[in-house]
């Protein structure tokens, strides 16, 4: 079972950094709405494969419940909100090298000082043996911010929400047993991101420079 | 080591061209062109030779000099990195992985300042635009290269490659397919291929052109000659170092299967390349940049992997 979990989390959680790259590279907004629930998707998966692990069936509901609300619900909300005739509908301005740049200087930094200096001692899921599992969730946070703060659009803040959600999700899937945050973060899940957003959405597209200056 | 230190020099500088020639001729099939023999890289190289050498009004002595170097210093890493021969062979010993790069980067360099030396404008664009792209190739390629040496803790590509070939699981670890895409991102960077393409003399993609726009004659040739040796030693390094280490023999009379090993391994190189080419749209220039910072991200995630994760 060990070699299973190892064959298989590594690369799902690395799949999951990669999406989250991903969308901060993407310009346009059904991508990224695609692309998160890519994310999603693969974090629902693994939920499954660590719930098969332990054999602990909470791992189960949550994977069904991250594969129902973020990976249908979400994206199913979130693409009704882009206009059909604006399909093509994207964020001006997104320099990807820049952005990939600060992004890994971000990553670097906060992933080696975080790891190094608070998580040595956290108790893990047995099976996955080592604490250095905690990098993606971390990495993923951190994306996610950076996601919110480079981007003007609400599509690709809310995105950029889900992430940081999926993060906090990631970590909390790898501690035993699993804590309130889950359970807090799927609440979260139908009144912020359902609900909350696709109101926002429809209310304001994108934050220009120029609101800051009215009144 | 003298037999299998002439095959491995020979086949790289006499052979190169013939993978280039493979390369057009099967890209051309599939694009249901007749397209050119294989053997067409030679047939040019060998026109050039005879033609009359135009040595620009104004240019400099690196101009007429840095030719000969560039080829030299590709005969040197030809000896010091895994192209044919797994095991050292005379001059190995010279320098090491980072070496390899450094030599990699040094021609590219004289090549560069040959360029600005012709006097040409159109050079000096095409320089300017190598060296905006370079500083992030050059940094991808020397983070793959730390990341590799991290994984065997040693910085000998025949050492990575006998540890690579003789730990199969290995092949198949996170860090290894990441350094791997990483590296191959590069290859395509460096030999000018689709989505990248340098070649050609359109002026928004005139990069490799630009450096040779003012060559003619014997020296254009010889730079042609050291383009076909710099894509065989690149493939080269990705084949035997990271995408299919096995199948090389050491021994003499069996280091002779090399030469078959070898032309299969690119085979299988030319195929995924004219996929790639066949099937994605070029970039635009301004996107390259992009290119490089996903395999520079690559190639940054491989390095937090292999000393975090392993």
């Amino acid at each position: 079972m060990n070699a299973l979990i190892e064959v298989l989390i590594y690369p799902i959680s690395s799949f999951i950094l990669i999406s989250a790259f991903y969308l901060q590279a993407q310009e346009f907004v059904r991508s990224m709405v695609i692309g998160q629930m890519i994310q999603s998707a693969l974090l629902g998966f693994l939920s499954f494969v660590i719930g098969f692990a332990e054999s602990d069936y909470d791992f189960f509901i949550l994977g069904v419940l991250i594969v129902v609300l973020r990976a249908f619900l979400v994206t199913y909300m979130l693409e009704r909100r882009v206009p059909r005739e604006k399909i093509h509908l994207h964020e001006k301005k997104v320099d990807v090298a820049f952005t990939f740049l600060v992004n890994l200087i971000l990553v670097v930094t906060a992933v080696f000082l975080i790891y190094f200096l608070i998580f040595r001692s956290i108790h893990l899921v047995p099976d996955i043996g080592s604490s250095t599992i905690f990098i993606f969730p971390l990495t993923l946070f951190f994306q996610g911010l950076f996601l919110i703060a480079s981007r003007k659009t609400t599509f690709a803040q809310i995105i950029g929400y889900v992430e940081e959600e999926n993060a906090l999700v990631l970590f909390a899937m790898f501690l035993l047993p699993i804590p309130l945050i889950i359970e807090a973060s799927v609440f979260l899940d139908v009144l912020a991101l359902v609900v909350v957003s696709s109101i926002v959405v429809i209310e304001k597209f994108a934050h220009e420079k120029m609101e800051d200056l009215v009144g | 080591m003298l037999g299998e230190t002439l095959s491995q020099y020979l086949f790289v500088v006499f052979l190169s061209p013939l993978f280039t020639g493979i390369f057009s001729k099967f890209k051309s099939r599939i694009e249901s062109k007749k397209g050119p023999s294989i053997f067409q890289p030679y047939y040019d190289i060998f026109k050039l030779f005879r033609k009359e050498t135009l040595i620009p009004e104004g240019s400099g002595i690196l101009f007429r000099y840095v030719p000969y170097a560039a080829f030299g210093v590709y005969s040197l890493i030809s000896l010091i990195v895994p192209v044919l021969i797994p095991v050292p062979v005379f001059f190995t010993a010279s320098a090491d992985f980072l070496g390899g790069a450094i030599l990699f980067s040094l021609a590219a360099f004289l090549k560069m300042s040959a360029a600005m030396n012709s006097g040409s404008n159109f050079s000096a664009m095409g320089t300017s635009r190598i060296i905006s792209f370079n500083f992030l190739a050059e940094g991808a390629l020397i983070t793959v290269f730390f990341g590799v040496s991290l994984i065997t803790a040693t910085n000998n590509p025949y050492t990575t490659h006998s540890f690579l070939s003789t730990n199969l699981l290995q092949n198949f670890s996170l860090v290894h397919i990441f350094s791997t895409l990483a590296f191959f991102m590069l290859f395509l960077y460096e030999t000018g291929k689709i989505p990248l393409q340098s070649e050609g003399l359109p002026e928004l993609g005139m990069i490799d052109s630009g450096l040779n726009f003012e060559y003619s004659g014997k020296l254009l040739a010889i730079n042609r000659w050291t383009s076909h040796m710099k894509q065989y030693l690149l493939g080269s390094i990705f084949l035997n170092v990271f995408f299919v280490p096995w199948g090389l023999f050491s021994t003499y009379p069996l280091f002779l299967l090399d030469f078959p090993v070898m032309f299969l391994k690119w085979m299988l190189l030319i195929f995924i390349v004219i996929v790639i080419e066949t099937t994605l749209a070029k970039l635009r220039l301004f996107k390259v940049l992009d290119y490089l910072a996903t395999a520079f991200t690559f190639s940054v995630l491989f390095l937090i992997f292999s000393e975090v994760i392993v």
